[in-house]
């Protein structure tokens, strides 16, 4: 894939161009988004709006990494759903299950800090880690999503999210110390290789 | 636990973002400094953790459709300028149509006055209508008097034989205009061919219709929202 001619063709109203694109990097974009607002639903429709609002705007795009770029869109994205959410909760007040009958414990009644049966309930590490990063700033799990989770550099994040080099170093590390706080409660879920305190010096 | 700085430091050194001689420096701390060395463990282990965890696959296909955004096929260059005269069209027929709905009910309203014009309908300002003050009337004829004279001497010049005849002049239909009405208002004129005055306010109840531009603007504007959408569905086949 030509990278460069389908972005070229996208910016001459080229769709078919676009969606090879899209093709490439739903993954990535989908990714970023369930990361960040932690629900599949929001992501899809977040992923979904960056990608239209990626075209109408790719005229804009003056080369660079075009993921960062298409990354910032959907981080944007979920930005926005954030401040959404915020303005309007839509928590109901008595949360049913699917089959809507009332639930005994709801989540947004329990205490922010598991209690040991329900983080035994929690056998995936991948919701254990989601919980952690549920529990981060918007700002600071925007960092370290777009670095650690996404892989990319200071300067592709910086980019991405409009901030300072040097804020998105402080982010990350603030973001690493409190994941590692949090991480702490999930211990026997980690594998072996990334118990903490447990690894060694490189 | 180690100040902030040291945290923001060391996770700079996992990222490999700190420069030659700071990462110099920072090797050299972490050889003596045990808890240093822990807290840069716990934080390479949780960049870590972050790193292996499974991406997740995009559950559908999220690629666009013209639909989702927006786009619209190409046009005609002539498209616009048949755009502009239809909207063109559209708002001179309405306006058309408001003028010639509404005028006559403003002409009503202003017309029933307390003057006393207007029984007869919209145009009767025109006509002298048989409601009218007889005093305003006489007023009208007397003003008249002097140019319908003038009006009577020219027919005579031109038509002597017309005006020798009165009955035959009042008959005679290429002399009923607007001003042989006002000939006719004088009191002289009026004694000498009634016949002549109501001919004339039957002419003037049904004067030659005038050309409608309502009915024009009206066909114009179809025609050319006719002409969009087949162009607009031309476009639309040749796209797909």
């Amino acid at each position: 894939m030509d990278e460069t001619a389908l972005i070229h063709s996208a910016q001459q109203g080229d769709l078919n161009a676009f969606n090879t694109i899209i093709l490439h990097y739903q993954d990535a974009v989908f990714n970023t988004a369930m990361r960040i607002l932690g629900d599949e639903d929001m992501a899809q429709d977040a992923a979904q709006e960056a990608f239209i609002s990626a075209f109408q705007s790719i005229k804009t795009f003056r080369g660079g990494s075009f993921k960062a770029w298409i990354l910032r869109t959907v981080t944007n994205a979920c930005l926005d759903e954030l401040r959404r959410q915020k303005r309007r909760p839509t928590t109901p007040l008595e949360p049913e299950t699917s089959d809507g009958e009332e639930m005994d414990s709801p989540k947004w009644l329990a205490d922010s800090s598991m209690t040991p049966a329900q983080k035994a309930e929690a056998d995936e590490l991948e919701h254990a880690i989601q919980h952690c990063l549920d529990a981060l700033p918007t700002e600071f799990r925007t960092a370290v999503v777009l670095a650690d989770v996404q892989g990319m550099d200071y300067t592709e994040v910086a980019s991405a999210v409009r901030v300072p080099l040097g804020t998105i170093k402080s982010r990350l590390a603030r973001a690493r110390l409190r994941l590692r706080e949090c991480l702490r409660s999930f211990e026997e879920l980690l594998p072996s290789s990334f118990r903490l305190e447990e690894e060694n010096i490189r | 636990m180690k100040n902030f700085r040291d945290i923001e430091t060391l996770s700079a050194y996992i990222d490999g973002q700190l420069n030659a001689s700071d990462t110099a420096r920072l090797e050299a701390r972490l050889k003596t400094d045990p808890e240093l060395a822990s807290v840069m463990n716990d934080l390479r282990a949780a960049r870590g953790i972050l790193r292996k965890l499974p991406a997740r696959k995009a559950p559908r296909n999220f690629t666009l459709t013209r639909q989702m955004v927006g786009l619209k096929p190409p046009m005609p260059r002539t498209y616009p300028l048949f755009r502009l005269a239809t909207a063109f069209a559209a708002v001179l027929f309405l306006f058309s149509f408001t003028a010639t709905t509404l005028a006559p009910m403003i002409n009503f309203s202003s017309m029933s006055a307390p003057v006393g014009y207007g029984s007869g309908g919209g145009c009767d300002g025109c006509g002298g209508g048989g409601g009218a003050d007889p005093t305003m009337e006489a007023a009208m004829a007397a003003e008249s008097a002097p140019v319908a004279a003038t009006e009577e001497s020219l027919a005579q010049d031109i038509a002597p034989t017309t005006t020798a005849d009165p009955a035959a002049a009042a008959m005679a239909p290429v002399e009923v205009t607007p001003d042989s009405s006002r000939i006719l208002e004088t009191p002289s004129a009026k004694e000498s061919a009634p016949e002549a005055a109501d001919q004339t306010e039957v002419e003037n109840e049904a004067p030659s219709p005038p050309f409608n531009w309502t009915i024009l603007f009206l066909v114009i504007t179809v025609i050319g929202v006719g002409v969009l959408w087949i162009m607009t569905l031309t476009a639309r086949n040749k796209w797909r």
